[in-house]
Parts: C-alpha cells; structure tokens; sequence
C-alpha cells in the first residue's frame, strides 16, 4: 500500500521536472536572449517552476538516504566541486564572448543552456540536501520557517532579476527610481538572516559516531570553503552566463551557496565542540544497542553457552576491554566460560587468585589493578587491570563475569556500569538454562514413570481366580513413583491354585522391568514345578544372571490344593502372611532369604516350606510393606498390630469388604502423608460351602 | 524428612561407619561414595553402627548387598551393630542375619574382627 501510494506521485513529479525542462529549452532557443521585459518575466517564471519542480522531485529521493547523512553532505561537496569548476571554465573559455552583448550565436545559446541545466539540477540537489538535514532529528518541527524563507528566496530572485541593472533589459529599475536598491537589498538581508538561524539546526549531528564526526569536520571545512568561493564568483563581474539566462537563477544559486557556506561552517563549530563527547556518546550508544540485542537474545536462545559467547564478547566490545570471560561456580570448584581475548590457562589461573584472595565481591562491580600483584604472585603479565561484576540470582552469587585490559589503561568507573549490565544478563541466562534443565529433567522422569506404570498394570492379574470353596480379593494402589510391588495366581489344575506375591527392590522403571522377569519366571515354574521351596530356589539362582547385586526380590509363593484342602508356602525374606484360624491373627514367619541376596546353597538349606490346613472361615492376608509402613504425620508407621485388629474383628465380612475396611484404614492413617510405596493385598478365605458359581 | 548423613573413622585396620537419619533411595548414594572410598583407601573391615538409624528401605539395603562381596573377597566384610529393634526386623525378615554378622555393640563387632 505505502509503497504504490508514494510511487504514483514519484512518477509524476519527475514528469513535471522533465515538461517543465522541455519547455524551458525550447524557449530558450527560440528567445536565446530575453530583451523584454515580457520575455524576461517569462523566462525567470519557467526558470523558477522548473527548479521548483526539480526540487519537488529530488527531495522524495533524498529523504529516502537521510538515514546516512555523510553520504549526502558527500554528494553535495562533489556537486559544489562542480560548480566551482564548470565556473572557472566557462569563465575561461568565454571570456572572448561574454565581453560582447550579441552573444547570440546558436552554440553560445546551447551550450549555456546545458550549463543553466546542470546548475539547476545541482541547485535542486544542493537546496533538497539543505532541507532534509535541516529536518532530520529535529525535535521541532521546522516547515513553516523553512517556507518563510523559500518565500524570500524566491522574492529576492524575483526582485534581483526585475529591479537590477540588467545587461539585455532595460528593467523596471529605469521605471523606478534608478538608485532605488531598497527592496532587494531589505529581501536580500531577511533571507540571508532567515539563513543564519535555519542553519543552527544542527542537532543531527549528535547521532554520528566519532570516526562520522571526524569525517564531517573536514568535509565541512572543504564544502564551506567551496561554497565561499562559488558564491564570490557567481557574483562577481566576470561570470555573466547565468545572470545572462536568468538573474533570478543567479539569486538562487549565489543564496545556495550562501547558505551552504554558513550552514558548514556552523557544522564545523558544532561538530568540534562535540569531538570530545564523541565517544561517550559512541559508547552509551553501544550500550543501548548491545542492551537490546541481548534482550531480544535472551527471549529466543535458551543455550547457557550460546548466550555467554554473545555476553562475554558484548562485553569486550562495550567496556573497550581485552579480554572478557564468564566463571561460574559450582561446589567449591570454578568453571570458564565463553573466553575471549586471553588463553584459557591465564585467565583460569586469575580467576582463582582473584577468589581465592577475596578481591571479589558478591554485589558490586569492582575493579582491580593487578600491577599490584602481578610480581608478588607470579600472575601473567599480560593483564593490567581488571573488571569483574558478580553473577547473582536472589542475592545468591553463582560466578563472575570478568572484563581485562591488557594496556596499561586502568579501568575507570564508568566502565564498571556495562559490565554490571551485561552481568545481570549473564545471571538471568544462567538461571533460565537451568530452568529449563530442571524442566527437561522433570518432563523425563515423568515419562518414565508413566512407562513404568503402563508396565506395572499390564504385569498384575486382570481378574481375580474363581475356584471351589475359595473366596479371593486383590487390592493393588499404586504409589506415584512406581513401587515394585507384583503378584499373581496361577492355575495350575481344577484344584490347585498358584499364588505369588512380591516386591522388587528400588523404583520406578528398573523396578517395572525386573517385575516384568519375575513375572515371566513364577508363570513358566509354576507350570513345572508344584513344590514352592524349590520353585523359589530355581527362582533365585534363575535372578542371579538378570539382576544387579544391590538389587532383591522378596516374595511368599504358595499352592491351595481345595481338594486336600492345604495352603502350601514359603517364604523369601518377604513380609509375614497372615493367617486367621477362626480364633486369632497368626504371623507366619516361615525362615527364608530374599531373593537376589545369596546364591549359594545357603538359600536353599535356609528357606522352610509350611503347610496350613484349611478350615471353614479361615483367612489367609498376603501383602506388601506399603500396608506396614505407612505413616501419619507424626511417622508413626500403620504396622502389623492394626492389621491384625481387623481382620480379627471383621473375620465374618466378605473378602472385598474386609479388603475395604483395611484399606479405609490405611488411607485414613496416613491420609496427612504421602503414599510413598505400592499397597497390595490378597484376601484368601476357604469357604466349605462355597460353589463354583460363588453361591453359598 | 530425607535427612542422612554417614559418619567415618577408624578403629586400628577396622573402618567405622556411623549412619543417621533416612536411608533410602535418595540418600543411598551418600553411603555408596562412603563404601566406594573405603575401597580406594583399601579398607575391607567395616563395622557398620545403626545406634541413630531411624529408617531403612529396599534401596538403602541394596548397598550393603553391593559392596559386601568386595569386602570378603579382601579378607574384610561388613558387620552390623546397634540396630534399633524395628530396623534389625526389616534386616530380619529379608534373612540377612543369615549372611551377615549382627551385633549389639560396636565393640563386640570390632573385637570379631580382632579375632579373625
């Protein structure tokens, strides 16, 4: 949109400036000399629209380039050079026919002609370059003087051209009074004071860095000079092309170069009372930038040491340092990063001198002069002088970022402020790495234990067994970081049922993969072997090639046969089982080492085989340690007492309202703690007359 | 509440290692570096003193089971003393006592080693 809009008048306006210039041509050579006062008003009419026009076009292109305004103050220099050198030698080559009046041969015409165009294109230039520096970075807006005075330009032409001695023309001046200069001279001083204040508008210059600003100071003795010299020459006697074309043109011209010479010469005032600032300026400009950059930076690179290269080497840059380098701290020992400028051994062997002699400090910028120790430490002698800014995040120091000076320029306190700056990114830095570190790591504990869990459910039975005279419930909570808690019934016959419960040793995925093992083990022996001593003894010599030596399972695997009606079981280091005889709560805690602990024969001459015959009403509790060692929040563990409470007072309760009762308990006990292992629990009751539809 | 800490010192060639607080799978690695340098050091005799142990997981179990047949098989072992009677019933359930050597006091356990 913004782009079409400004290119349609573009288009038009060098359209204008090109028909006005056609016409003004073809004028000239029909009227090559203007000896009316008709033909003059004509003349200076179309001169004077056709520099408009010019200037109407060139200044939509300039404003484009304002953002580089050496280049233009460049163009301009080379335009007066032009000028002053189309002057000397059109003066030179016609000083033969300047001298006489008829001046009419048709070379003359056209050959002034051109150079009446290449004047008013410089002028255009020239007046546009004037203007658009007048407007650039100018707080106030400037227009309305500046067209006050292009008006006086213009009435100064006006009246030079119509009220001076004219050399083709007898002019109005004949008509007025001869000695009467009094208009032109009174426009002529207002325009020339419209100029001198117009030209302090100087303010752009601040913006340029110093190697700009040493630039414009000799190109502004160069243009000034230039323009003095133009402008006497426009005026003098000799030089009659122009005031023969147009005196009005001559106006413009010679108040151009007017302006120009008081313009630069205001600049190269201006411009050198600000050399000294210059770098100051140059360096808070630098700041700023660098600022930001970095914030900008710090938004899209999460990487520690991506954003320390970018900090360490703005560092550098901003404080006029050496070198520049980052060490954070981590227990007790000191870690570079991102060095720039010096060798990583030196700037290790500073950063520990400078810790360990305490010449650091935790909140402020500091600087320090290593003269004074370089010697007496045996320190490199390469670094002088040193800044370092602590990195802090909530007051709590994690490093330094350190900027040296290899010359014998001490650092001054203004150079401490960027480095504190850049310091405080650095620490904001750090801490967002490890953010996001911390969040990686979270985000992949989490996935593993939801694997874990998947593997977990997917390893536990999906129903419980039914069989003749057995009532049976399992209960399985899970706690949020996977506990290693299996069991499972396996069916051997009509008559004998296979029960194992277990517990792996640790959490989470490493637990969920030895359960998954343990699993595959007890479902292949439990087809082969109908002894539980040595289905367990086969068991563990199977774990020695498959688990860790730090790792162990404990576990009780037993037989119900219903047709001799026993419970047949041993035990490997696991939990005691539970059993209600009709009476009371018996512990049963057959001997026998966990799983994983002994391969020798120790395991199997220890484990005790026990067989319970079964009555109507007896129940048998299978669990895991998550029962007995909940606590509350005085971490009071649940323990084997409560337990055995109450099973012994709801012995009459089905299996799964008993298996409830527990449970509520257990939550209820621990509810103000967290569960921090897996709960399982097998009820197993012998009915007598209970069916295989569960009927009674 | 994962507060642990081991403590170390010798007896003559005997490495006492004093265990406090919560051993678990969190703070089993402190005891794993305290084993770990005893091994660089050399030292297979290590008496291991429960007196201010007030929990003991799977995991932190798992250490011993680690490290225990590095020691024998240096002439050294682990022995265990101190052990308050709820830790010494978790030991107790897993069958350790049937491979390990349990004591009450520290000394009884340094005085086994002196005989060995």
């Amino acid at each position: 949109m913004k782009v079409s809009s400004l290119k349609v008048p573009h288009s038009k306006k060098i359209e204008n400036a090109i028909f006005i210039s056609v016409l003004l041509f073809i004028f000239k050579i029909v009227f090559p000399i203007n000896d009316s006062i008709f033909l003059l008003i004509i003349n200076e009419l179309l001169i004077l629209i056709a520099v408009f026009a010019w200037v109407n076009y060139v200044t939509e292109f300039i404003n484009i380039r304002i953002s580089k305004p050496l280049t233009l103050v460049i163009n301009t220099g080379i335009l007066n050079a032009l000028i002053f050198f189309i002057i000397s030698l059109s003066s030179w080559m016609f000083s033969e026919a300047q001298n006489s009046i008829t001046s009419s041969n048709f070379l003359y015409v056209l050959f002034s002609t051109i150079i009446v165009f290449v004047f008013i294109s410089s002028l255009a230039y020239i007046f546009s370059v004037y203007k658009s520096l007048c407007f650039h970075r100018q707080k106030k807006d400037p227009t309305l003087y500046f067209n006050i005075m292009i008006i006086f330009f213009l009435l100064t032409a006006i009246s030079a051209s119509l009220l001076k001695p004219n050399l083709n023309v007898e002019n109005l001046q004949v008509i007025l009074d001869s000695k009467n200069d009094f208009i032109y001279n009174a426009f002529y001083i207002i325009t020339v004071s419209f100029i001198l204040s117009i030209s302090l508008r100087v303010a752009w210059i601040a913006f340029l860095n110093k190697k700009q600003k040493l630039a414009l100071l000799a190109l502004s003795i160069v243009l000034s000079v230039l323009s003095w010299i133009n402008f006497s020459t426009l005026s003098s006697e000799e030089f009659i092309i122009i005031r023969n074309f147009s005196p009005a043109l001559e106006q413009l011209l010679s108040l151009t170069m007017i302006y120009g010479a008081i313009y630069f010469t205001v600049i190269f005032f201006t411009t050198l009372f600000h050399l000294p600032t210059a770098e100051a300026i140059d360096r808070k400009s630098q700041e700023l930038t660098s600022v930001k950059d970095l914030s900008k930076l710090m938004n899209q690179v999460f990487d520690f040491e991506e954003l320390s290269e970018t900090i360490t080497s703005t560092t550098l840059k901003v404080s006029n340092s050496d070198a520049a380098w980052i060490v954070i701290k981590e227990n007790d020992k000191i870690n570079l990063h991102s060095i720039v400028g010096l060798g990583i051994i030196d700037a290790n062997q500073i950063s520990e001198f400078l810790i360990k002699n305490e010449l650091l400090s935790d909140t402020e910028v500091k600087i320090t002069d290593l003269n004074l120790f370089e010697k007496k430490y045996n320190l490199p002698n390469s670094i002088k002088s040193i800044v370092s800014a602590p990195l802090s995040v909530h007051n709590n120091n994690k490093g330094f970022l350190f900027a040296a000076r290899k010359t014998s320029r001490i650092f001054e306190d203004e150079d401490c402020k960027p480095v504190g700056t850049f310091a405080g990114f650095a620490a904001v830095a750090l801490e967002n790495a490890k953010l996001l570190e911390e969040s990686i790591e979270k985000e992949r504990l989490e996935k593993e234990l939801d694997v874990a869990r998947e593997v977990q459910y997917k390893i536990l039975p999906q129903r419980n067994p039914i069989y003749k005279n057995l009532e049976i419930t399992s209960l399985f909570v899970p706690a949020f970081e996977v506990g290693g808690d299996y069991y499972d019934f396996f069916e051997i016959s009509k008559t004998k049922l296979g029960v194992v419960i277990a517990d792996v040793s640790g959490k989470g995925i490493e637990a969920a993969f030895i359960m998954a093992e343990v699993k595959g083990i007890f479902a292949t022996l439990s087809k082969l072997y109908d002894d539980p001593k040595e289905l367990l003894t086969l068991a563990n010599s199977i774990l020695e090639e498959s688990i860790s030596r730090k790792t162990f399972v404990t576990a009780i695997y037993g037989i119900i046969d219903t047709e001799k009606e026993t419970f047949n079981f041993a035990r490997a280091g696991h939990s005691p089982l539970f059993y209600f005889n009709g009476s009371e709560v018996r512990k049963i805690i057959p001997k026998g080492i966990g799983l994983g602990l002994d391969y020798t024969s120790k395991f199997k001459n220890t484990l005790k085989e026990m067989e319970i015959k079964l009555n109507n009403n007896d129940i048998i509790t299978l669990f895991t340690d998550g029962i007995n060692e909940s606590v509350n929040e005085e971490l009071e563990e649940f323990g084997y007492n409560r337990l055995e409470e109450i099973i012994k007072n709801n012995s009459n309760l089905s299996v799964e309202e008993l298996s409830n009762k527990i449970m509520k308990s257990v939550t209820t006990f621990s509810r103000n703690s967290s569960q921090h292992d897996d709960i399982t629990l097998i009820l197993i009751k012998w009915n007598s007359y209970k069916n295989l539809k569960g009927e009674i | 509440m994962a507060e642990f800490d081991v403590g170390k010192h010798g007896v003559g060639p005997i490495s006492i290692l004093n265990v406090k607080g919560y051993l678990d799978a969190h703070t089993a690695p402190e005891l794993e570096n305290a084993f770990n340098s005893l091994i660089n050091d050399k030292q297979y005799k290590v008496v291991v003193n429960f007196r201010d142990l007030k929990y003991i997981s799977s995991a932190g179990l798992g250490v011993f089971m680690a490290y225990v047949e590095t020691m024998r098989e240096n002439n050294g072992d682990i022995k265990f003393c101190g052990l308050k009677d709820d830790v010494f019933n978790i030991f107790d359930l897993l069958g350790f006592p049937l491979l390990y050597e349990f004591y009450k006091e520290e000394k009884e356990a340094i005085d086994k080693f002196n005989q060995g």
